[in-house]
């Protein structure tokens, strides 16, 4: 056997993989040649190391916080799928299109014609005046128009 | 592969409606799939998180498992392909990559208290591990905690994995050529 077909071999061989004719092939080549047999004995060390790693165990109460997980989301299903709860849902919907309806016509009254006039004098920037006539800046204004006139 | 008959009989009895069986299942197999998942992830909140989703779907799939097949190959197939779709969200690289890892690979002691010597060796070999671990892809570590942590055979990781014997081989013999490198790497960092 040739090192680059035994360097293949060096896995299945420690893991118990190869079939009796070729474990002895492979064998009888370790047995012959000194750079597989200490790149097989690293392989083995570190092997060897794995087997020496700790396992874990799930954390305490894990299934039954799984199975409480499950119970929890069929218990949702269930509602959601229940004919009861799809009808109170169709019923609110209902009344939220109802509540819209019933604003827009408070609304349509708001801004029809008798109301559009009221409301465009409630935000016409005329109501702003920035010089009342009893304001210091009124009777300025009322001075000098009548100077102005006069020139 | 063999059934063990206590896990037919619990699968049965899933199947004809008594759900507490599941639980049963569930404590059967929970440290491995923990264990696989602790080891793909690294983080202790992201494998509980994705141990308890694989036994989700595992119940709601239960009910079509076939008991010619192997139940705990079945669950590994689940926690591999949901570890794998976990890796896959966005912010979960980033969080991996900045985060360490945490103590996965620590090498066991005598609870008889080694030498300091002994215990300084154990714990540069445990870095060493955990490093070259960390460094190799994906699907070469997942072939590499299947046979060197959960024992699997060859035969049972392709059937995990759903491909080749042959892809098994090659993905084991690199891994195990990377982490010989890696941990000579490692170990000679003093």
């Amino acid at each position: 056997m040739r090192c680059k077909k035994a360097q293949g071999l060096l896995s299945p061989y420690l893991d118990g993989e190869l079939p009796v004719m070729g474990r002895k092939m492979f064998e009888s080549h370790l047995n012959d040649c000194a750079n597989c047999r200490a790149e097989f004995d690293e392989m083995q060390a570190l092997h060897n190391l794995f087997a020496g790693v700790e396992r874990f165990s799930a954390p305490y109460g894990f299934a039954a916080r799984t199975v409480a997980n499950i119970e929890t989301a069929k218990a949702w299903t269930v509602l959601w799928t229940s004919p009861l709860i799809r009808v109170a849902g169709v019923v609110m919907v209902l009344i939220i299109i109802g509540i819209g309806i019933l604003s827009g016509n408070l609304l349509e009254r708001t801004f029809s014609p008798q109301g559009a006039g009221k409301l465009a004098i409630s935000f016409s920037l005329d109501v702003f005046n920035a010089a009342p006539p009893d304001s210091l800046g009124g009777v300025y204004l009322a001075m000098t128009e009548g100077k102005s006139e006069k020139l | 592969m063999s059934q063990d008959p206590e896990e037919l009989s619990l699968i049965d009895r899933f199947k004809n409606g008594e759900t507490s069986a599941f639980e049963e299942l569930v404590l059967k197999h929970q440290d491995r799939i923990y264990t696989v998942c602790r080891h793909m992830l690294g983080n202790i909140h992201d494998a509980e998180d994705v141990a308890q989703d694989t036994f989700i779907k595992a119940y709601h799939n239960l009910k079509n498992f076939k008991p010619s097949a192997s139940l705990y190959t079945w669950l590994y197939r689940i926690a591999v392909n949901t570890c794998l779709d976990y890796r896959k969200k966005p912010f979960f690289e980033s969080l991996f990559k900045r985060s360490e890892e945490g103590d996965v690979y620590t090498l066991e002691h005598a609870s008889d208290g080694p030498s300091p010597e002994k215990l300084y060796e154990i714990k540069q070999l445990s870095f060493a591990l955990q490093k070259s671990m960390a460094r190799l892809s994906i699907k070469l570590r997942t072939v590499i905690v299947l046979k060197e942590i959960e024992g699997l055979s060859y035969e049972e990781i392709a059937d995990v994995l759903e491909t080749s014997m042959g892809t098994v081989k090659s993905r084991i013999s690199r891994a195990r050529e990377e982490l010989r490198e890696s941990m000579k790497y490692f170990t000679e960092q003093k």
